[in-house]
């Protein structure tokens, strides 16, 4: 055992100093964490191409270009329906000529290629609309809402969302690398032979290995943990051993299948197109940028079954704050890992060689 | 074989026992790899406190025997005892009592080399003092460089570092002096006598005839995985060349014709030399000095020496150790 703390406190020297290493281990999580959290804060008034005929002089207008949520941009109607189609406004107001029947149709074309946002258009315009209409009708309205924020509640920014999964990518690149990669190169180059004519055991060697990259898997964690809340505002919850428990499983379930790795690939240059090839689609599918369910439901269903789905869907959970532990939702997420940390264990034990 | 006059440990009882115990011993040691039979039967006894060395050409399955002997390969047959202990069986009692140079054998990059001895000292439960060792290996400048900063002699020099740093009872060196300058190579040769003087045992492959003959106390010459001799320097020549070496310059032209020259026994056409082997000296150089009046040839270059290993090792192996 002695020997175990022994080369694990060398191996973390040896992690420390490689900074090439820690520096890529840490950029794409922090690089996207950054330039997502910029883009939920872009500003948030509605862009809107106004198209009224020359000369009118609409109260509607008037009163809209005077609240702050609203930016009007007079043009053609040609050209408004471009915008409007290129995604440079978010909707186009046509305003017609004169009114002479009540009430006069504002006619509203949004670009629905991203629905949440032409809904989102929708509803502030509608609703801007009726409060001017029960404005101009000079009665009191009959109900009033009074919308008050509550102490401690938060919009959910798509960085909130983010977050759990760049954590469930940086496990798996860490550990799928680090023991990929790594050790392949450490059997190539020799250092595993050189241990072995050591008293060193070698399931000593393979645990100071992994103790090594869990740690460098912990760290990172809290390191883009800590960026992600205290300089970019994320809003998450923390279960500290909850979170603790899925991120060591998760990185259980990614170190066996890097051991399956080192087992069968020869040299390290040979691993590389194997992990890329392994890490790749769940990076985009496993639900790290966007939901699993907004994938075709056939390509879903095998989706949910692979590891970093299970991964990001826990920490997502905990994260969130809708669950916990010992919610049923979390249940299919552990009995996942613990499968996958079962089955590829197992495997990686068949196909590992020392030489 | 000499026998130790110096062994370190044991009352006078033990060493008694000693005398007659080898300190490493392998018997019928195979190894195959698929159909190329690398070791072959192979049979081996150093005695303890001595410098025994492995000579043969590439391929010649030295690095393997030193892994089988070292527990890093299992053989397909035979037994390997480092003392009482059979390696194969008790690997990790032998690896308390060995140590070990790999003929190619990386250490971490970004370690020092003070840190990469001291990791693996910390793997055993008594090591040497480090400072102690670096000084010895050469290293004191080095001490805080990092492994990659190191030129190949230096790692080398890091790596015999590491070999010894259990105190270890037999050192196991392939090809320690392979990269090293000149001067680099003195100097090791200067360590492992020093470590003989400690009354460690060392069993060591190399390429360099000059080595061997200075370093060793006996040697095996193998080939094709089959040890051909094996004995001390002095023995190998008296037993194969007991006699001594005419050399010509090639060019002039002595063919086989020669043979009949009384007193040649036989002549190899080197690249360097033409030489021909006498057990009586004399009676052939006359011979040979009659042989060249007679065609009329100038014996440019001629000269005798005595045989040395490399010669033995030529006439064994019928290839040159560095072809
Ligand atoms: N892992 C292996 N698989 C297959 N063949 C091998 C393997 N290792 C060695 N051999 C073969 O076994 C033979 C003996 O190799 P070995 O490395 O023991 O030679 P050596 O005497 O140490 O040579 P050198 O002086 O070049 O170091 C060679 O023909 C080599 O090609
Ligand atoms: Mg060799």
């Amino acid at each position: 055992m002695k020997g175990i703390w022994t080369l694990f406190s060398a191996l973390i020297r040896v992690t420390v100093r490689n900074r090439q290493g820690l520096f890529w281990t840490l950029f794409f999580p922090v690089v996207l964490m950054v330039v997502f959290s910029f883009l939920g804060n872009s500003t948030s008034h509605i862009n809107i191409a106004l198209v009224e005929p020359r000369g009118t002089e609409s109260p509607v207008v008037t009163i809209l270009q005077k609240s702050p949520g609203f930016a009007l941009h007079p043009m053609s109607r040609a050209r408004a329906l471009a915008e409007v189609r290129a995604g440079q406004m978010d909707a186009a107001l046509f305003v017609p000529k004169s009114a002479t029947t009540a009430p006069t149709t504002l006619t509203l074309r949004y670009n629905n290629a991203n629905i949440i946002a032409g809904q989102e258009t929708v509803g502030s315009v509608t609703a801007f609309i009726a409060q001017i209409n029960v404005a101009l009708s000079g009665r009191p309205p009959a109900y009033r809402v009074a919308a008050a924020p509550m102490a401690r509640s938060r919009a959910s920014t798509y960085l909130d969302f983010l977050l759990p999964g760049v954590l469930a990518l940086m496990v798996m690149q860490n550990s799928l690398f680090g023991i990929g990669s790594g050790l392949t190169r450490w059997k190539e180059k020799g250092i595993l032979r050189r241990f072995r004519v050591t008293p060193l055991k070698p399931v000593e060697f393979l645990g100071a290995t992994v103790l090594n990259y869990i740690a460098v898997g912990l760290a990172t964690s809290a390191i883009i943990i800590g960026l992600a809340t205290a300089l970019l505002h994320a809003t998450v919850v923390l279960p500290l051993l909850a979170l603790l428990l899925v991120l060591l499983l998760g990185m259980a379930c990614f170190l066996a299948i890097g051991f399956i790795v080192a087992g069968v690939a020869k040299t390290q240059e040979a691993t590389i197109p194997i992990v890329n090839l392994i890490s790749f689609p769940m990076m985009f599918l496993s639900g790290i940028f966007f939901p699993v369910s907004s994938l075709p439901k056939t390509l879903a269903h095998i989706v949910h079954y692979f590891p970093l789905t299970y991964v990001a869907g826990a920490l997502r959970g905990l994260m969130s704050g809708q669950l916990t532990l010992a919610a049923p939702a979390m249940r299919t997420d552990l009995l996942g890992m613990v499968a996958w940390v079962a089955i590829a264990g197992f495997v990686a034990a068949r196909v590992w060689r020392w030489e | 074989m000499a026998l130790p006059d110096d062994r370190r440990t044991g009352t006078m009882a033990e060493m008694g026992e000693y005398m007659h115990q080898a300190a490493l011993r392998l018997e019928n040691l195979t190894k195959r790899y698929g159909a190329l039979l690398a070791v072959d039967h192979l049979n081996l006894e150093v005695p303890p406190g001595q410098i025994f060395s492995l000579l043969g050409p590439n391929g010649a399955g030295k690095t393997t025997t030193l892994e089988m002997t070292e527990g890093l390969r299992p053989p397909d047959e035979g037994h390997v005892y480092l003392g009482d202990v059979d390696v194969i069986r008790h690997p990790a009692v032998a690896r308390l009592r060995f140590g070990v140079q790999l003929q190619t054998s990386a250490f971490f990059e970004l370690l020092t080399v003070r840190e990469t001895l001291e990791l693996f000292g910390n793997l055993y439960p008594n090591a040497l003092d480090v400072s102690v060792l670096i000084t010895r290996m050469g290293l004191d400048e080095k001490a805080a460089a990092r492994v990659e900063a190191l030129s190949g002699g230096q790692r080398q020099r890091l790596a015999l570092g590491v070999a010894l740093v259990n105190d270890p009872e037999v050192v196991f060196l392939d090809e320690p002096s392979a990269g090293l300058d000149p001067q680099a190579r003195r100097n090791l040769w200067d360590v492992i006598l020093g470590l003989k003087a400690e009354g460690r045992t060392v069993v060591l492959t190399t390429h360099y005839m000059d080595e061997a003959e200075v370093l060793s106390d006996g040697l095996a010459i193998m080939d094709h995985g089959r040890v051909l001799d094996a004995g001390t320097p002095r023995e190998l020549i008296a037993r194969h060349l007991p006699g001594a070496m005419i050399e010509v310059d090639p060019a002039v032209g002595i063919g086989s014709e020669a043979t009949g020259i009384p007193g040649v026994t036989s002549i190899e056409r080197r690249e360097e030399a033409t030489v021909l082997v006498t057990e009586r000296l004399e009676e052939a150089l006359v011979g040979l000095v009659a042989w060249a009046g007679r065609e009329r040839r100038e014996l440019r270059g001629l000269r005798t020496r005595s045989a040395t290993l490399e010669d033995v090792f030529l006439k064994l192996t019928g290839r040159s150790l560095r072809e």
